[in-house]
């Protein structure tokens, strides 16, 4: 009995990995609006939502200037900041995408 | 006895020429883009795997992008025909036609996801067969990695739909496709595969250079494959560049009188794993 239970735990346990390493890439893009805004979008290259994945902007310093998330759309807008910045997707440990200010273009 | 080697000799010349395929051209340079911004594409109506014969192209009937981003939202469709102008484009025999360039402001391609381009040329009147052609083309760009709409039908008259990423192939690799008409599957069909044999020069109008390959025979300049009783078809993809894929004769009507064949073309491109 104890036996049976064993097994069924680890497979379980190897269910649960499987399901979150999964084979899909982040992928992060901002464009510069033009009218001082920024767009940001977001998504995995299996086509899956970033729905809801935090959208930290920093400073040239790294302070953090604004937490956002990004929209039903995995999309998300906000003001230019003046001087240098950074925008981060957040997406956890190995999804990081960092994309500096100088990057993002009209 | 002379004359009639003579004739013997003309005729094999004559049966050995190869059916020359027409091919409308949606070009761009490359496919899978890092990032969006400004486009240029290049219409023309030609023998790719020669790089001549160009064909006068009149006034395009549609141009259009199907664009989707991820799994969400129906794909948004953008009309580009504002962005056309007419252009001559030059082929390897220096003989040139009336062709289209398109050249596209970075807010069109901007976003990550999947653009299908969609050409729907006014139909060209082939005098050697007193009939019309129209071919409803296909080219698909991807900017950054986000999948999309690649493989969904549009519900043309005349359509390949990509089984395989069409910008995401390798040397060496097999493409898929599926025959439609109208949505529907078209079964037992002939599909015609050509490669893009020459260098483009999108600044000259023109192929340029040398032919890449020289075929061993005229059945290797236009493949063929039947598709199967689904509409499906498959093929190797033995070379890096563009190839072309054509499907003649997927409807046959009327037009102005005379009889008028609707085909399907679809450009794939090829890379080679470094």
């Amino acid at each position: 009995m104890l036996r049976r239970g064993l097994i069924l735990f680890v497979l379980a346990g190897f269910l649960t990995v499987a399901g979150t390493a999964s084979a899909h890439t982040p992928l992060f893009s901002c464009f510069d609006n033009a009218d001082g805004t920024i767009y940001c979008e977001g998504g995995f290259s299996d086509g899956s939502s970033a729905s809801g994945v935090p959208i930290i902007v920093k400073d040239a310093s790294g302070e953090v200037i604004l937490s956002l998330q990004l929209s039903g759309n995995s999309d998300v807008e906000f003001d230019k900041p003046e001087g240098e910045y950074s925008v981060v997707f957040d997406g956890g440990e190995g999804h990081d995408i960092l994309i500096p200010g100088s990057q993002i273009f009209e | 006895m002379k004359r009639g080697l003579l004739l013997a000799g003309l005729l094999t010349l004559f049966l050995s020429v190869p059916a020359l395929a027409h091919f409308q051209m949606l070009y761009t340079p490359e496919s899978a883009l890092e990032q969006g911004g400004e486009m240029s594409l290049k219409l023309v109506f030609t023998h790719p795997f020669d790089g001549d014969h160009i064909m006068d192209m009149d006034p395009v009937q549609e141009f259009y992008v199907a664009h989707q981003r991820g799994e969400e939202g129906e794909p948004r469709k953008t009309d580009l025909k504002e962005y056309l102008s007419e252009i001559t484009w030059k082929g390897l025999d220096d003989a040139a036609g009336k062709a289209f360039d398109a050249n596209l402001p970075a807010r069109v391609v901007r976003s990550m996801g999947d653009y299908v381009f969609v050409l729907v040329p006014t139909p060209y009147y082939e005098k050697a067969d007193e009939g019309y052609i129209q071919q409803f083309t296909k080219m698909i760009v991807n900017v950054g990695g986000m999948p999309g709409n690649w493989s969904e039908p549009l519900g043309l008259p005349a359509e390949i739909v990509p089984l395989n990423k069409p910008y995401a192939n390798w040397t060496g690799g097999v493409f898929t496709g599926v025959v439609m008409s109208n949505g529907e599957p078209v079964p037992n069909i002939e599909v015609e595969v050509e490669y893009l044999n020459v260098d483009v020069d999108m600044t000259a109008n023109s192929f340029v250079g040398e032919p890449k390959i020289e075929a061993p025979h005229p059945a290797f300049e236009t493949m063929s494959v039947m598709a199967n009783g689904k509409g499906e078809f498959s093929i190797g993809l033995p070379k890096a560049g563009w190839w072309g894929i054509a499907v003649p004769d997927v409807v046959e009507l009327e037009h102005d009188g005379k009889e008028m064949v609707q085909e399907a073309v679809l450009w794939i491109q090829v890379t080679d794993i470094p």
